[in-house]
């Protein structure tokens, strides 16, 4: 299953699902607000019609609702195509060697990549919204958020 | 104001019959004003005002576009964008430059035809691909971007042709250093503008009508054309609030752009035009040249010359950038062949949009029943 978007300039933003049997589902957001939605079945170029497993089905109800999720391993992106293409990151990571007893506050997470840290997991219990001064020990296992570069910059900071 | 009034007047039936058949007013706007203006009956005539709405017009159209050349956006293409842009200029450029040596006009008028002659309207095909439920399909996405493509020629058209006749570097110095200020006052106050152009009240409605306002501003004290500043404004304000700008432009261009077509029309005079069959054969030329690269650009993006066809069908329509270019650069021998371009290929390319899936489907037939 792929899932594509781009800007068409002058048009809005398309979203294009391609489901495991070779079908074409584009949805077109368009500037005045209408949305556009077109099938092509890869084989049968007369018929209009598509054939969705469950997990295309979310994706495509996502697109349509407007918030739109990109799972990948261990993170997840969400676009808010009514809010100019808002997109936001959720990304969990292991707290390794070089981070353990740091404090939120030492690293400057915030200031120095634009990531928040959203939630820590230690030993099955969750610490939600950390405060400052909280301290990482090896294992830990965190949530952050941020927009992809901000993410991006985590990592190279903080994760290599 | 009685001439414009008359004009308008009119434009609005053309636009609601136009509206009701599915087909796009701007051939239409332009035949009412030769029907009204010098080559008809010669009721309306224009006038300073409708010179200067017509020329905001024109800056709107160019604020509009630069809008749509998000440099970020333009960066990322791959190079298919460049191979169908480059197929696109190279046939109907050339074409074009034949045609102008052909009819005999001199070297300066011979690039503005060839410009005329090489640009799409954008906004006929863009609406066509939206009306005739077309933005599906992957030679969509093509037609879209070649369309973009034509813009930043058309760019690099305006410098040369405005670099012409002052001194070429102090020209592109200031168009220069005019684009640096602005993207970088817009990257710098990316934040702020942002939320700027968020605000509901009158404030961003005031601040793009006065970027096109300071672009003409601008033009009057260095004497770069404002045609090129105000798409270097419009470029620089897509970093920031893209779509929100384009919402509040809009109204202004629509309006004005009506009195643009129209009172074109109206100044249009076929005195010192080329002969009838010279004209019909231009035409039909521009239409086979658009038809030729569309094939080519099919197969090469593609992998099929039958999805030429759809490119084609919604690129043989010459529009608004085509009469700018003529209005701007060109000379009386310039301006009737344009409008008759403009208008025979608009009218053939909203037929050829229409019902390019059939004729794409007649032309499979005949290739497959060779």
């Amino acid at each position: 299953m792929g899932f594509f978007h781009q800007v068409l300039p002058g048009i809005g933003t398309k979203y294009e699902l391609e489901t495991d049997s070779g079908d074409i589902i584009s949805v077109i957001f368009m500037a005045n607000g209408r949305v556009q939605l077109y099938t092509q079945p890869a084989r049968c170029p007369e018929c209009y019609a598509a054939d969705l497993n469950p997990m295309e089905t979310r994706r495509l109800g996502n697109v349509l609702t407007g918030a739109i999720m990109e799972a990948e391993e261990e993170g997840v992106e969400i676009a808010f195509s009514a809010l100019a293409d808002l997109r936001i990151v959720v990304h969990t990571y292991i707290i390794g060697a070089k981070l353990a007893g740091k404090a939120i506050s030492d690293l400057d997470i915030r200031s120095r990549t634009g990531v928040t840290v959203l939630a820590v997991s230690r030993d099955g219990k969750n610490t939600v919204n950390p405060r400052p001064d909280f301290r990482f020990i090896s294992g830990d296992a965190v949530v952050v958020i941020g927009e992809s570069d901000q993410i991006r910059a985590f990592e190279q900071e903080f994760m290599e | 104001m009685e001439g414009i009034a008359v004009a308008l007047a009119v434009c609005v039936g053309v636009a609601l019959i136009c509206r009701r058949y599915a087909i796009p007013p701007i051939p239409f706007y332009i035949i009412t004003g030769l029907l009204l203006g010098t080559a008809g009956l010669g009721v309306v005539h224009s006038s300073e005002v409708s010179e200067w709405i017509a020329h905001m017009g024109l800056l709107f159209l160019l604020f509009t576009m630069g809008l749509h050349l998000h440099p970020g956006e333009v960066a990322k293409r791959r190079s298919s964008f460049l191979k169908a842009g480059i197929i696109d200029l190279c046939i109907n450029f050339s074409a074009g430059f034949a045609v102008a040596f052909i009819i005999g006009l001199p070297l300066y008028d011979a690039v503005v035809l060839a410009g005329a002659f090489y640009i799409s309207s954008s906004a006929i095909a863009l609406s066509s691909l939206i009306d005739n439920r077309k933005l599906g399909f992957r030679e969509s996405d093509t037609v879209i971007w070649l369309m973009v493509f034509e813009d930043i020629i058309l760019v690099a058209l305006l410098i040369m042709l405005a670099s012409q006749d002052v001194s070429p570097l102090r020209t592109i110095g200031i168009i220069l250093c005019v684009a640096v200020a602005a993207f970088t006052f817009a990257w710098k106050f990316r934040g702020h503008l942002h939320q700027f152009f968020a605000r509901e009240d009158e404030l961003p409605i005031l601040v793009v009508f006065l970027s096109v306002v300071l672009a003409v501003a601008i033009a009057g004290v260095t004497g770069v054309p404002d045609s090129l500043l105000v798409i270097i404004l419009g470029s620089a304000i897509s970093l920031v609030a893209s779509e929100r700008a384009e919402a509040v432009a809009r109204p202004f261009r629509e309006v004005f752009l009506v009195v643009f077509f129209v009172f074109f029309g109206i100044s249009v005079s076929f005195s010192g035009a080329p002969s009838l069959i010279l004209l019909a054969s231009v035409i039909i030329l521009a239409i086979v040249t658009k038809f030729c690269s569309g094939v080519l650009i099919g197969k090469v993006i593609h992998g099929r010359a039958l999805s030429g066809i759809d490119i084609w069908a919604d690129t043989t329509s010459r529009g608004e950038f085509s009469i700018l270019l003529a209005l701007l650069y060109g000379s009386s021998a310039v301006v009737p062949v344009v409008a008759a371009l403009v208008v025979v290929t608009s009218c053939v390319g909203s037929f050829t949009g229409k019902y390019s899936i059939r004729i794409r489907r007649w032309f499979g037939g005949i290739t497959a029943g060779k």
